[in-house]
């Protein structure tokens, strides 16, 4: 039972910096219609500014700048390239965005180079102990941490004229343009939130028990896609739900290896996208996505 | 709100690219010919131009092992700086970084293998691995950073040292002498998939069989960053004793994740799960008092005129044992060049003769003893037991150079 409480939390914690990173996702689909994999970049991008930062300007200001520096490399991103692609079919901006994904990771890996970047969390590995299950205090300041500001996006998307704005953008496009809305300032809002998000996710993707920046960080992405794409691409709630569900089900399927080796060793990295074939075969626009209706 | 046609193709495209992205493959060009020239009574064909040898090296600068990788080459330099072959030939490296990805590496190789003469060094078991038929093909002799057992079925490649099984299984050794594990216990491993991480578990195997130990296995990806799950298994598993055949990320989560689970145990390592930069991070306690490396090097504080002259070349970085890897390697390649060179042969043929004549090579105590490169068998029977501590290249030796109980019955 310890085990599988221990696992349960593990995986909560590391589906709520999932969800961080595809609720960023979903974010940018909803206002630009763009399935960006920029994402690993950004990722990388936030953990590497963060760590070069912090010897400069201490922990705090490093990380605010690092997450402000993510946050602009998203905006600009948007602006210099996907912005004047308007209207270009969806699929060619994907594929953009791979393009400017493995251009900003070839830079930042060259960057980090052959050094270990130790980012100095003033909490550093220290532990929480609730009976016998522990849990790194970094993991668990990302979980609280991320449970707020998805509170607060889920608040501002509500009630914020940006939120109506971008909601209304989604839903109909032209309409909203005609109604008043500058669905470019909406979609350069959207980007600039994923990637402070993205940042955000980094500063406690590069704490315990994960210490270290590596390049390998902009992996993380690749299991926040399905968590996305679950979810339903284009729902919020969705991006949480699919966060959390990705999360703990790595985390358990790589803690009872043993007991799942008739499906072979290396079972947890798999799990993810499994999970998300499930589910598509079921709901083919995931969980909370909207399903489509064709008049006929 | 509608999901129109467009947002189910970038569902499609999304899904397709993430699973794609997971996945690769390798592939390995044809080989060419060869040039051939003389210089003195000296018989020399590719990679020697007057009194320039070439030698390639191909290593990680940029992937999961670029701290191991920078800190080998950049010893490979230094040494080649100072020395020369038959005090005649002056040695030229050719650094190419393959970010520890096999088809970059096959690559890259194509690239230069119409003018080294040899290979001073190939990072990675994977790249060997997938190199081992050109490498044949073209006679060449290759020391990799590298010491799975598979390396030594290729003719012309030396392992430096004990090969990955021999050298798990002498730290076990180590383990029961100082009674930090015993007959009966439980150890949990956790092991890269491919070679290096099959090779590690295969010494943890053959040792668990003879002490009935129980072994928790647990693969992982080179990728895997967070040992959380791992070790919350081990934990409820109630292992005695950790082993990694991993990286140094790994070594950090799982020691990070051992604190906060307060799973009190000893950890033991190949060679390459440690780095010094790992000293600097959260789990620097931990580490120092539970982890011990079973090494084919010796650490620093047995070679200071070494380190002295490292940090003199390179100020800016912080050393690790890969500079005596490097210098090991070099040592060994620089033997094998004397060899060929006073038998008047710096072909490549003459080199491969040369390489599989050696025995008994010495490096000086950098590397353990070498008995010889014979297809199929661990080139040594020792291995170092290594230790963190706040001292140049982060280990100090907790034990010399040591042939364990188990070791010649699974070196063959």
């Amino acid at each position: 039972m310890t085990q599988f409480l221990s696992l349960l939390l593990n995986g909560i914690s590391l589906g709520a910096i999932y969800a961080l990173i595809a609720l960023g996702f979903v974010i940018i689909f909803k206002a630009s219609e763009v399935v960006s994999f920029t994402h690993g970049s950004l990722l990388l991008l936030g953990a590497y500014s963060i760590a070069r930062l912090s010897e400069p300007l201490g922990f705090f200001f490093g990380a605010i700048v690092g997450i402000a520096i993510t946050a602009l490399a998203a905006l600009i991103i948007e602006r210099l390239i996907i912005n004047r692609l308007r209207g270009a079919p969806v699929i060619s901006l994907a594929i953009v965005t791979i393009g400017v994904d493995i251009i900003l990771l070839t830079e930042l890996i060259r960057r980090i180079g052959s050094d270990i970047l130790n980012v100095p969390h003033p909490w550093g590995g220290g532990s929480v102990r609730i009976g016998d299950i522990g849990i790194s205090q970094n993991r668990l300041i990302a979980t609280i941490v991320a449970g707020v500001l998805i509170a607060l996006f889920f608040v501002a998307f509500k009630y914020s004229s940006w939120g109506v704005s971008m909601r209304a953008s989604a839903e109909d496009g032209e309409t909203a343009a005609l109604m008043g809305i500058r669905l470019g300032r909406v979609s350069a809002l959207a980007w600039v939130v994923a990637g402070a998000l993205a940042g955000v996710a980094a500063l406690f993707l590069v704490g315990s028990p994960t210490p270290g920046v590596s390049p390998t960080v902009y992996t993380v992405a690749l299991r926040a896609f399905p968590a996305a794409i679950l979810g339903g691409l284009d729902s919020t709630g969705g991006a949480l739900v699919g966060g959390l569900l990705i999360g703990v089900s790595e985390s358990l399927a790589s803690g009872y290896q043993d007991q799942l080796l008739f499906l072979g060793r290396g079972f947890g990295d798999v799990v993810p996208y499994i999970v998300m074939i499930a589910v598509l075969l079921v709901r083919p626009s995931g969980l909370f996505g909207t399903k489509e209706l064709t008049r006929v | 709100m509608k999901l129109g046609k467009g947002s189910r193709s970038a569902v499609v495209v999304a899904a397709v690219v993430v699973a794609a992205a997971s996945g690769c493959s390798t592939k390995a060009p044809e080989s060419s010919g060869s040039a051939e020239g003389e210089a003195g009574d000296v018989t020399t064909d590719i990679g020697v131009e007057g009194d320039t040898i070439t030698l390639g090296v191909l290593t990680d600068l940029t992937g999961v092992f670029a701290a191991l990788g920078k800190d080998i080459t950049n010893a490979n330099e230094l040494f080649w700086k100072d020395n020369k072959v038959c005090d005649t030939y002056s040695v030229e490296l050719d650094v190419q970084d393959t970010g520890y990805v096999p088809q970059q590496g096959v690559q890259l190789y194509s690239g230069m293998k119409d003018s080294v003469l040899a290979m001073q060094q190939t990072i990675g078991s994977p790249i060997n691995t997938a190199l081992a038929p050109e490498y044949e093909a073209d006679q060449i002799v290759n020391f990799p950073s590298a010491w799975s057992k598979t390396l030594t079925e290729i003719p012309g490649t030396g392992v430096v040292g004990a090969t990955y099984d021999v050298e798990i299984a002498n730290g076990y050794d180590y383990m029961f002498q100082e009674g930090l594990l015993k007959e009966g216990d439980t150890v949990g491993h956790i092991y890269f998939e491919g070679e290096y991480g099959a090779n590690g578990l295969a010494g943890s195997q053959a040792v668990a069989e003879e002490k009935g130990l129980e072994l928790v296995e647990a693969q992982i990806k080179s990728t895997d960053q967070d040992m959380s799950a791992q070790v919350t298994q081990f934990k409820a598993a109630g292992v005695d004793m950790i082993a990694l055949t991993v990286a140094p990320g790994q070594l950090a989560s799982v020691a990070a994740v051992a604190e906060a689970q307060g799973l009190d145990v000893p950890i033991l390592g190949s060679n390459p799960v440690f780095a010094p930069g790992l000293l600097q991070g959260p789990a620097a306690n931990w580490l120092k008092s539970h982890l011990y490396v079973a090494s084919p090097v010796s650490a620093f504080d047995a070679n200071p005129d070494l380190l002295d002259a490292y940090e003199a070349e390179y100020p800016d970085a912080t050393p690790s044992l890969g500079v005596i890897v490097g210098t090991g390697m070099s040592t060994l390649m620089k033997e094998v060049l004397d060899s060929a060179c006073e038998n008047g042969d710096l072909t490549r043929q003459g080199v491969l003769d040369a390489f599989d004549g050696l025995e008994e090579a010495d490096t000086g105590g950098l590397v353990v003893p070498i008995r010889g490169f014979e297809l199929g068998k661990s080139p040594s029977l020792e291995s170092f037991v290594l230790q963190p501590a706040d001292v140049p290249g982060g280990a100090k030796v907790a034990a010399e150079a040591f042939e364990g109980e188990f070791a010649a019955k699974i070196a063959g």
